[in-house]
Order: C-alpha cells, then structure tokens, then sequence
C-alpha cells in the first residue's frame, strides 16, 4: 500500500512543467462527478472549481488522514500523495466559481436564519465568505443539505467546530430554506 | 422524484476550459488530425468531446447507430419503477455544439492498412487515428434455447438499457404476488459487475412496495462470488430478507448455479442438475468484446475481449486503433484486480486515450494516465454504497493502487459495529448526482 503513494511521489518531483501537466490528468479524473472545471450538474455532487485552495486542500487532506468521516471520497484521496493534493486545490481553486441558481421557494425564511446562523463565516448571500469558508452561492443546495446532515450526525466525524455548532442549532425542518436561500443565489 | 433540472444545467455549458494541454487553434479549416470514433457511449462520446474540448483543431468524427443513449447504470431503477427512463437519456446535440461530426450510421468494415472506415450507409472515413467504443455484444448461443429474438421479447437481458429495460420492467409489474423473479448471471468478466445484484435488490424493493410479500429473487449465478458482496449480503438481509426464507436467494457456481439451457415455453432455467422455474426469467447473456472490434481481430484476450497498451489504450494488435470502454480488459493484474467493465472506467480511459491523442498531435511528450472507478449500487431508499477503483501506470504496466481502492465500510472500527445509516443514505444520493455529472461529462 505504502509503496504505491511512494512510487506516486517520486514521479512529482522529476520537474513542474511534468508535475503541471500531470495534474491536469489526475484532475479531468474529478470531473466524471463534479464536472468539467469543476461546475457540477447537481444535485448531490458539489461545484468545486473555484472554491478556496487552502480549504480544498485541507478537506481532502482530513479525508485522507481520517479526521473527516466520508461516505466516498476518502478512499479516492487515500491513493493521492500530499502533493498531489495540494496540486489539484491549487488547479481547482484556480477555476472560475459558476454559481447555478436553483428555485426556491422559502426564501424569507432562510434569509432569516441565515443571519443568525451563517452570515459572519459565509456571507448573506454565501458568495462573500471568510478566507477559509468556500462560498456557496448557486452551490446545489442537496448538497449542502446533505454537508450539513452530516455534521448534524453524531456518528460522522467532523472536525470543524463551528459547523458542528452551527450546523445542529438548526432545526430538521430548516435546512432546506437555509440550503435553498443559498442555492438560489446567483454571483 | 428524479427531475433534471435543465434550465440550471443549460447555464453550465457556457464554460469553455483552458489548461496547458489545451491547444487553440485560430486556423480552424485545416484540421491537423484526423480521428474516427466508434461508438456512442460513455466511453466514445468522452473521447470524441474531450479531443474537441482539449484541441479543437483536431476533426472529430463520431459514427453511432442510435440517435439517442440510455445509460445502462441506474437502469435498474427504472425496472423497479424507482426511476424514468428519460433521466437516463440524452441525445447528440452536446456533442454536435462541441464541433463532433456525429454520424448516425453502422460501421460495416475497417482498412487498418488504409486507416479508412466504412459504414452501411455507403459511407467512408479517412482516419490518422481510431478510436473504438463498441461495447459488448451477447453470445446468445452460450445457453441453449437462448436467441436475440427471445432477448427482445419474452427474456430481456435489459444489459444494454432501451426498449428491453421496458419491457423488463412491465414483466415485473405484472408479476403476481408469489411469483419468482430469476436472474441468472454468467461468468465473468461481465459489464457492470455488481449489477446483477443491485437489480435483485431492486426487483425485492419493488416486490415489497406493492405488496407482494412472497415473492422471490433467485439469483442463478455462473460464480463463486460477486463485486461489493458483503455489502449486498448485508443490505439484502437487512431490507428483504435473504437465503433461508427470506426474499433474495443466491446460487454460486460451486453450488450448480449456473444456467445452461432455458425453455422459453414454460420459463424454466436448467442448470447442470437442477430445474428452476420462474415467472420472469432475465437470462444475462455470456458476452464479449463488440462486433466491429472482434472482426478487426482485436479481442487476443481469451477470444473475448481486447488487449491495450496500458500508456494509452492502443491496441497491442494493431497500431493507431484505440479501444476503450466495455470491449477492453486491463491487462491480468497480479492481485486480480483488472479493469471493472464500467462507465466510469470507460470515461476515464477515454480521457487516457485524448491525452495520448492531444500530445501525440502536438508533439508534446507522451503523458502518463490514471484511471480511476467509481460506482455506486442503489439497493433501497436512502440504500447505497460504493466501489472505487485506482489504477496507476509505471513502467508500462497497470499497477492497482490499494490504498485509493475499496467498497464503503461493511461495518466501522474495531471492534466492528454497524454502519451509521447516514453513510448509506449519502451514497443513495451520491449516485443520482453521479449519474447527472458523468451524462454531462460525456455528452454536453
């Protein structure tokens, strides 16, 4: 097992312009299930072109090393070298955000809980957030949902404090206007 | 509900992507290559968006029989009745926008010397490189009493999602209450390996939904074990009952399950010693490397399948002819653990071929692919689970890298206890927002 990661890290260091170049191969791999540069089709699969590199680099890490609990990618990331991780946040990081508004229809709603929940990390809109939050305006709000049921669950492990706090004030019933408010953001 | 919301997907076509590999190309008259494609699949329509995406001076031509394309994966959810079997469906317009020439044609035959393709239409294409994608094709012959006729009518194999996923599905609806549903599987290497099981687990689902409690699921197996089997022997226990009494029941090979003749009369599977009769009987097939890749003589594995170079996917039987997808195998890996016949394998070799193909035609060096697998099985609400596969290429051979390999936990820790129903519910959901992402990746 070892030996493969190590086989894979040697390859990185036999020059960037190969590094670069390799990268773009692991990272069209990514793109069967978040799409092309990264701008998923929803509704379950998250955009991530775009998104913070540090934050990228640091979730797919915590998948690796099993301090975040995954139902899918922390295998993927477990055959990736440290390097290699930080290489696809930077190539995603680097991609255009492509915010894909969905309808909602709890808007006022979820305004409102925002405020009192969400706004001082994300934003009001989630397109202005915190340098280590990603943004998640016109981001699939069934994937939020979904992110939040997780660190709602006491079973899953996630490391971030705040979420967590955040994420179980919440009410069952208010994660859809939160997720949908969110989801139904454009730039 | 499953509703593909069109206006929000419409909005992301407008990405364009620039990346080192990309070429522009200002002088769009004189293309600087020529590739045919062969099939419109996953793994063809990849191959032939992917060419344009990453040059679009290379001319692209996509040659498919059919003008639209139902995803095998998740088709076993409209047999159930769990899905439509339009959010499976797409046609070539993504493809055509993205500057593909696609014909709706048969291929007929392949000059490899004078690198042309011909088509039943009467057509020809010129070709600096090949890329087939033809799937597999069903040796009907392998169960006595089997024919293609029967497959389209009264025993649909449904391995190849369409008009026999339909009808596969109306035959379980009108299934009574107490009737059995057989699934006999053959031996393998078979597309979508933990198929057979997912559907059992469909059809039990369905059963238990309307009320046909005794009703059964017999799966007549040609082998001695199957993809994700802990995870279905748990879930099939724990959701429809399974071997003694309960509503699922498996034969292995070892236990004389394979079928070898069926009597379409009174619908009765014969295995070695044994007589099984059923209600439904969904026979899939024995199977091989597609029609126009086996006349090619490219199918040197066992007479079956094709062999490829793992750097890129040419054929190691004939140069500048590329096969992907269903047809190929991945070579005997040491730990047995060869290329699974799945969309997102042929995706993802598709994706190795362009690179190949994009570098080639630039004289930039060669690069060196990963392939990667992901597929999920949806076996009930908020039910599913996962295979994830990784693959590396060092030295010029496939090395399996473990440690990106897996299927979802079983169970969690030591010592074991079960698995948060959350972690099941999430890959249930993963597997809709996978299908969207790899339809999209390929044909828009």
């Amino acid at each position: 097992m070892r030996k493969g990661v190590m086989a894979v890290a040697m390859f990185w260091l036999a020059g960037s312009a190969a590094a670069v170049e390799n990268i773009e191969l692991l990272a069209r791999t990514c793109n069967n299930c978040h799409g092309l540069d990264g701008v998923s089709v929803g509704a379950t699969m998250p955009s991530i072109g775009g998104l913070p590199r540090a934050y990228l680099s640091k979730i797919m890490k915590e998948w690796k090393y099993d301090k975040r609990s995954a139902a899918t990618m922390n295998r993927i990331v477990k055959g990736f070298s440290d390097d290699e991780i930080d290489a696809l946040a930077a190539y995603f990081a680097g991609k255009r955000w492509q915010p894909v508004p969905q309808k909602s229809n709890v808007v006022a709603r979820g305004r409102a809980l925002i405020t009192e929940n969400c706004e001082d990390c994300h934003g009001i809109t989630g397109g202005d957030p915190d340098i280590d939050a990603p943004r998640l305006n016109g981001q699939w709000a069934e994937y939020m949902a979904l992110e939040l049921e997780k660190y709602r669950d006491e079973d899953f492990v996630m490391p971030h404090r705040k979420m967590k706090k955040a994420g179980r004030q919440l009410k069952p019933d208010d994660l859809q206007p939160v997720t949908g408010y969110f989801g139904a953001q454009n730039k | 509900m499953h509703r593909f919301d069109r206006r929000a997907f419409i909005k992301t076509l407008a990405v364009s992507s620039a990346s080192i590999l990309t070429v522009s190309n200002a002088r769009a008259a004189a293309s600087k290559a020529r590739v045919v494609v062969v099939g419109g699949g996953y793994g063809g329509a990849t191959a032939a968006k992917y060419l344009r995406v990453l040059d679009p001076g290379i001319e692209v031509t996509l040659i498919e029989r059919e003008t639209l394309y139902t995803s095998c994966p998740l088709s076993n959810e409209v047999i159930s009745g769990e899905r439509d079997i339009r959010t499976l469906q797409v046609g070539y317009k993504g493809l055509l926008k993205r500057g593909v020439k696609v014909v709706h044609d048969e291929v007929t035959s392949i000059d490899p010397a004078r690198k042309t393709v011909a088509t039943a239409g009467g057509k020809s294409f010129g070709y600096d490189a090949l890329v087939l994608s033809p799937g597999v094709d069903f040796n009907y012959g392998a169960v006595a009493g089997l024919t293609r006729e029967l497959s389209d009518s009264r025993l649909p194999h449904a391995w190849k999602a369409g008009p026999q996923t339909l009808l596969l599905k109306q035959q379980l609806a009108a299934m009574p209450d107490g009737g059995v549903f057989i699934i006999a599987v053959p031996k393998g290497p078979f597309r979508c390996p933990p198929g057979p099981y997912e559907r059992a687990a469909q059809v039990a689902m369905h059963c238990k939904q309307h009320g046909k409690n005794k009703a059964k699921v017999l799966i007549l197996d040609a082998n001695d074990s199957f993809s994700k089997k802990p995870l279905f022997e748990q879930a099939w226990k724990e959701l429809y009952g399974y071997g003694q009494g309960g509503m699922i029941e498996w034969v292995p090979g070892a236990n004389d399950g394979k079928v070898e003749r069926v009597d379409p009369a009174s619908l009765t599977c014969y295995t070695g010693f044994g007589e099984y009769k059923g209600d439904v009987v969904n026979i899939i097939p024995p199977h091989q490397a597609g029609k126009v890749a086996k006349d090619l003589g490219l199918a040197t594995f066992k007479n079956l399948w094709c062999e490829v170079r793992p750097e890129n996917m040419e054929s190691t039987s004939q140069k500048d002819v590329f096969v992907i997808g269903d047809a190929c195998v991945g070579g005997e890996l040491a730990t047995n653990n060869g290329f699974p016949k799945s969309a997102h394998m042929a995706i993802s070799q598709a994706k190795a071929v362009v690179a190949a193909l994009v570098a080639r035609f630039n004289g930039l060096p060669a690069p060196v692919p990963v392939y990667t697998n992901t597929c999920y099985s949806v076996v009930g609400h908020d039910w599913g689970f996962s295979v994830v596969h990784l693959y590396r290429v060092e030295n010029g051979q496939w090395v399996y890298i473990k440690a990106g390999s897996g299927i979802s936990p079983v169970t969690l820790g030591t010592p074991p206890r079960p698995v948060p129903r959350l972690y099941r519910r999430l890959e249930a959901k993963y597997a809709d927002g996978w299908l969207r992402n790899v339809l999209a990746d390929a044909y828009a």
